[in-house]
């Protein structure tokens, strides 16, 4: 069992991180309390969808590793053309966080694995923090964790951030991932359009033989196939193949990032 | 200076000739910007714009033809003609205007960045729909071929315009001429309009006062030549065959279509619920994404809940969620007739 | 060699996902959300047990009815919000108080006898403790006490969920005037600071709707007005009724404004949206979060760092200069003239045709950086320019007199009556944000063209506004 006095909050002191996590989350699920809880930072949290339109950056440590956080902006999806999505994507594709940790609430939980099956389209090291557990418990709503964390291939931590409950389960489970003591499988989407599933497999044998490396080449043929600039970009000067080929590097990181 | 009423005068028509000559659009200098006489340039890309329409669409083009469609003299287009042949841009044969490869590429470039700036203003901007074409047309002879490339990026590459026409691609590709004309279609046969041709464009103003837009479902009524009867979304709908010309359709299997009128999610009171059957085709770009990013698909159960003071816009439970749509969308997101009452 | 591979290889990925677009058609972005949906709802349907029954009894569906019913939603909503500025005004008064008393006659005296004692030259003493230093103190006094309430209410009705009603709530007007839901949002934060609302209007999606928010959020009074406002109210209004009906006669008067700025904003919007910035009002699309009960001690916290002490030091960091400047206008001397008395004296017959004078002209001059330094430049440049001996702390000392009654007596004297108050407080309402939100708002919109806009529509209106006033003031005078 670990205990919060593994974690010490280093507020907005950065230096030197071992790991990077980043934050997703919809808009309103109490991402941005998760992360004060953990960096000990007091960033402001509106009952407001949209409060956070901008990154935010705190650091903390546990188990003798220092971990960068970063807060995303709150979104439904990552699909659309607007400039936060386009923020918390490109961190999560590009930055290539060491973990993902989603938000979601407990309540609506359909709802936010529109999110969450997105995101683990992009990325396989991914963690659900399932936010709200109190509200969800007074509408007598009941979550199978076990289950929700065996069809989603990823760990799942139950939370109520507002009350700082959940938090040592949530970075025991961020470190298991990190040290890869936890692999995770992530979901992939199975779509039952027929015209649709003939073309993303087209491309994605096509992308899979110019780069073997690619953890999401079934990411990359959809976002192709919404006409996504900075994925027709990554493919013309190869920064595709680069970024996955050299695993956990850390300047290569900071360049691009 | 002192006295109030003289000085009352004179601010007042102070204000008077500075609304009068700066008002936008409508002021004197907006005028005075607009009426600058239109240049050769212009002339050349909509002659060579006109001569690709004429081929992708399979009629034959003439000088007259030109004249007609760039509203200047004879003389003057067959000018315009010699000019371009002189430019190894077309050549002709009898009476007929050939493009040459060089030429047809040019208006190509044209055609890709007036279509763009149509998707462009219907995907990100509120510009109303009849201001699109016009627009384009302005603009097409404005954006360079870089700065439309730029605009694509930024729009996501879109491959239709909002009319339902292909967007070249910057080698100049472009895909087969679909669909046939609606008044081709037989009596009791359904199909979906994926083109209507915005030229002329007091056809194409006529089409759009009607509500029609690519994505409708119509099934024909009534096809003779004084008239054309379908409906369009489940509402009838009656054109001249002149301009129903103007409509193209892809004809669809049974098992999709819908009968009868469309049931759309304003018609909900506080309290009850619908499944969605679609998102109408006029919602577009961001605002489409956003609906669907809130979880309005196919398939999702929507229940109306709340009323606003004015009962403009309305609140409805959507996977969870409370959310406010303005009813000008809500009459755009369509569901099953079935009804269930809740609570 | 294999470079040249590499290139036609990714060239051939890119062509065949463009073929396979045209392939698929328009409706592939509608056919993945529909996939990722029926995918998660599948998922969520293995792992959530929902209850087996409907709640019958709902405390937030009834209190939605109740804030958002026909009747009661605008009453409720007007009331909710008359008292966080009741709150804010009453309860910065006391403070306020406290804290000028502390900075100007606590720690101005011994700075004064400080620089006295190691012997700083006039002009040092000046610029720094008459000029910064008093800048500064004002700012502070004036802006602490009242965004340390108003930020923390604001931020408890935010918390609570509240907010997101009233923009469900007034959409309807905004979108006649073809503006979006949520400007009523950016519109209540600007009541706070102009600033900060703008930099809310970045949840408007819709480009052009943002930039409708961002020229009219300057019609909500900001808290550096309200003191300004609520000054000549009583000063002015008060005193033109009965005794007994001055005080909620001067307050009437103040919301009047703040309603008016409300209807400019309308106004403006709709302007906008019929000429320049063209359009239909897009879409809006507003999540109601559920209810939360605020947690009252954190909020306090946050808002106080977060907003308050991040708004103050901006303002200082601009007042100070401003400071500086009105000490100088008020003791270089061109001529045996200063340079305040030259142009008060040359704008006057101007300033006269607006209903205003000179003086006020050159205060909101000097005050673009911070609005709360108007009113002691104004009482400062009174003193100066009247040459009232007896009052005041001297020349280019900006100050605030401790009684009503004593800054009456000092703007009566200056030729002030009832129509030049009433025209100030129209021209506090109407004229150029201040310079921080200039450049906010030119941060925003990265246009320099939108950013003159939003700067000189305000004023110029004010100047129209006040105008008419004035003449139609005088005309019915004269009658």
């Amino acid at each position: 069992m670990h205990n919060a006095g593994n974690l010490k909050r280093l507020g907005i002191d950065m230096s030197n991180f071992d790991f990077v996590v980043a934050l997703a989350g919809n808009p309103n699920t109490g991402k941005s309390t998760v992360f004060n809880n953990l960096t000990g930072l007091k960033q402001h949290t509106g009952n407001w969808p949209g409060k956070t339109v901008t990154r935010a950056e705190g650091g903390f440590e546990y188990n003798d590793n220092k971990f960068k956080l970063v807060d995303l902006p709150g979104t439904y999806s990552l699909l659309s053309t607007s400039t936060d999505e386009e923020v918390a994507r490109n961190f999560i594709l590009f930055g290539q966080p060491d973990v993902t940790v989603i938000v979601a609430d407990a309540t609506r939980l359909e709802r936010n694995l529109n999110l969450v099956l997105q995101i683990l389209e992009i990325t396989d090291r991914a963690i659900l923090c399932l936010n709200l557990m109190d509200e969800a418990g007074r509408h007598n709503i009941k979550i199978d964790e076990r289950m929700l964390s065996k069809d989603l291939g990823i760990p799942v931590i139950p939370s109520v951030a507002r009350y700082n409950k959940g938090m040592d389960e949530l970075l025991a489970s961020i470190y298991e991932v990190v040290s890869g003591k936890y692999v995770c499988k992530p979901y992939r989407l199975k779509s039952k359009s027929k015209e649709l599933n003939v073309a993303v497999e087209k491309l994605t044998r096509q992308i899979t033989e110019e780069f073997p490396n690619l953890p999401n080449a079934q990411w990359v043929a959809l976002r192709l196939l919404e006409g996504d600039q900075s994925i027709i970009d990554a493919i013309r000067n190869g920064e595709l193949g680069k970024i996955y080929s050299v695993e956990q590097n850390k300047t290569e990181l900071e360049t691009v990032v | 200076m002192n006295d109030p009423l003289f000085t009352l005068l004179i601010g007042s028509g102070i204000l008077l000739l500075a609304v009068v000559s700066f008002f936008p659009q409508k002021g004197l200098f907006a005028r005075m910007k607009r009426t600058r006489t239109i240049s050769k340039k212009i002339l050349i890309e909509d002659a060579l714009k006109h001569l690709y329409h004429c081929e992708y669409s399979g009629v034959g083009c003439s000088i007259e033809s030109i004249a007609g469609k760039l509203s200047i003299s004879e003389d003057d287009a067959a000018e315009l003609v010699a000019k371009l042949e002189e430019m190894g841009m077309l050549s002709s044969q009898r009476d007929s205007l050939q493009l040459s490869n060089e030429g047809r590429s040019y208006a190509l470039r044209i055609i890709r960045v007036h279509r763009l700036w149509e998707k462009y203003l219907a995907d990100e901007t509120s510009v109303d729909e009849r201001e699109w074409h016009h627009s384009a047309e302005e603009f097409e002879h404005k954006l360079s071929s870089s700065d439309a490339d730029e605009l694509a990026a930024q729009i996501g590459n879109p491959v239709f315009d909002p009319h339902g026409d292909p967007i070249p691609s910057t080698e100049g590709d472009l895909p087969e001429k679909k669909g046939m004309p609606l008044t081709a279609l037989k009596f009791g046969e359904f199909a979906s309009i994926i083109h209507v041709e915005d030229e002329p464009d007091a056809i194409y103003q006529q089409l759009v006062a009607e509500g029609l837009y690519p994505g409708m479902q119509v099934r024909m009524l009534e096809e003779s030549k004084e008239r054309v009867r379908f409906t369009a979304n489940g509402e009838e709908c009656v054109l001249a065959p002149l301009f129903a010309k103007n409509i193209t359709v892809e004809q669809i299997k049974l098992e999709k279509t819908i009968e009868g009128k469309f049931k759309n999610l304003s018609s909900l009171k506080i309290g009850e619920s619908g499944t969605v059957l679609g998102i109408s085709k006029a919602l577009r770009g961001q605002q489409r994404r956003r609906l669907m990013d809130l979880g309005v698909v196919p398939g999702t159960e929507i229940t109306a809940e709340l009323k606003s003071v004015g009962g403009d816009p309305m609140v409805y439970k959507i996977k969870g969620a409370s959310i406010a749509l303005r009813k000008k969308q809500a009459e755009r997101i369509y569901l099953h007739s079935e009804k269930s009452e809740m609570n | 060699m294999v470079a040249k591979e590499k290139i036609k290889n990714r060239e051939a990925i890119l062509s065949t996902a463009n073929n396979q677009r045209w392939e698929v058609g328009e409706n592939f972005h509608d056919t993945l959300m529909e996939s990722i949906y029926s995918n998660a709802s599948a998922i969520a349907k293995r792992s959530v047990t929902l209850p087996a029954q409907k709640e019958t009894i709902n405390w937030e569906k009834t209190l939605d009815k109740i804030l958002t019913s026909r009747y009661l939603g605008f009453p409720i909503m007007f009331l909710i919000l008359g008292v966080v500025f009741w709150l804010t005004i009453e309860g910065a008064n006391v403070p306020s108080a406290m804290i000028a008393s502390f900075f100007l006659d606590t720690i101005h005296p011994i700075l004064k006898s400080l620089s006295a004692s190691i012997g700083l030259p006039f002009w040092a003493d000046g610029v720094l403790i008459d000029g910064a230093y008093l800048a500064m103190a004002w700012v502070i006094s004036v802006m602490l006490p009242p965004m340390a309430i108003f930020f923390p209410l604001f931020t408890l009705l935010e918390d609570f969920g509240y907010l997101p009603r009233v923009s469900f709530n007034m959409d309807g007007l905004y979108r006649k005037v073809g503006a979006h839901g949520k400007q009523a949002l950016t519109m209540a934060m600007g009541f706070g600071c102009n600033a900060a609302g703008i930099v809310a209007t970045r949840v408007i999606d819709s480009p052009r709707e943002k930039l409708i928010a961002i020229i009219t959020n300057n019609f909500s009074l900001c808290n550096g007005r309200w003191p300004t406002q609520i000054l000549i109210a009583v000063i002015f209004i008060g005193a033109a009724v009965p005794a007994y009906l001055a005080g909620i006669v001067s307050a009437l008067a103040v919301v009047f404004i703040a309603v008016l700025g409300i209807v400019f904003s309308l106004l403006v919007s709709w302007g906008l949206s019929k000429s320049v910035l063209k359009g239909e009002a897009s879409a809006f699309s507003l999540e109601l979060p559920p209810y939360r009960p605020p947690r009252i001690l954190q909020t306090l916290y946050t808002s106080l760092i977060d907003r308050t002490i991040f708004v103050l030091w901006r303002a200082i960091i601009f007042a100070i200069p401003a400071g500086v400047v009105i000490w100088l206008v008020g003791n270089i001397t061109i001529g045996g003239e200063t340079i305040a008395n030259i142009f008060i004296d040359w704008s006057n017959p101007f300033a006269f045709i607006l209903g205003l004078n000179g003086v006020i002209l050159l205060a909101y001059i000097i005050a673009i950086p911070a609005n709360e330094i108007v009113i002691p430049t104004i009482l400062m440049l009174t003193v100066m320019s009247l040459g009232l001996s007896g009052v005041g702390e001297g020349a280019g000392v900006m100050f605030e007199l401790d009684s009503i009654a004593a800054t009456e007596e000092i703007l009566v004297a200056g030729g002030w009556t009832l129509l030049t108050g009433i025209n100030l407080m129209l021209f506090s309402l109407l004229h150029n944000p201040c310079s921080t939100t200039i450049y906010t708002i030119f941060k925003e919109t990265k246009s320099v063209k939108w950013t003159l806009v939003s700067t000189f529509l305000p004023i110029l209106m004010g100047i129209i506004v006040t105008f008419f006033v004035a003449q139609i003031w005088r005309l019915i005078a004269s009658i």
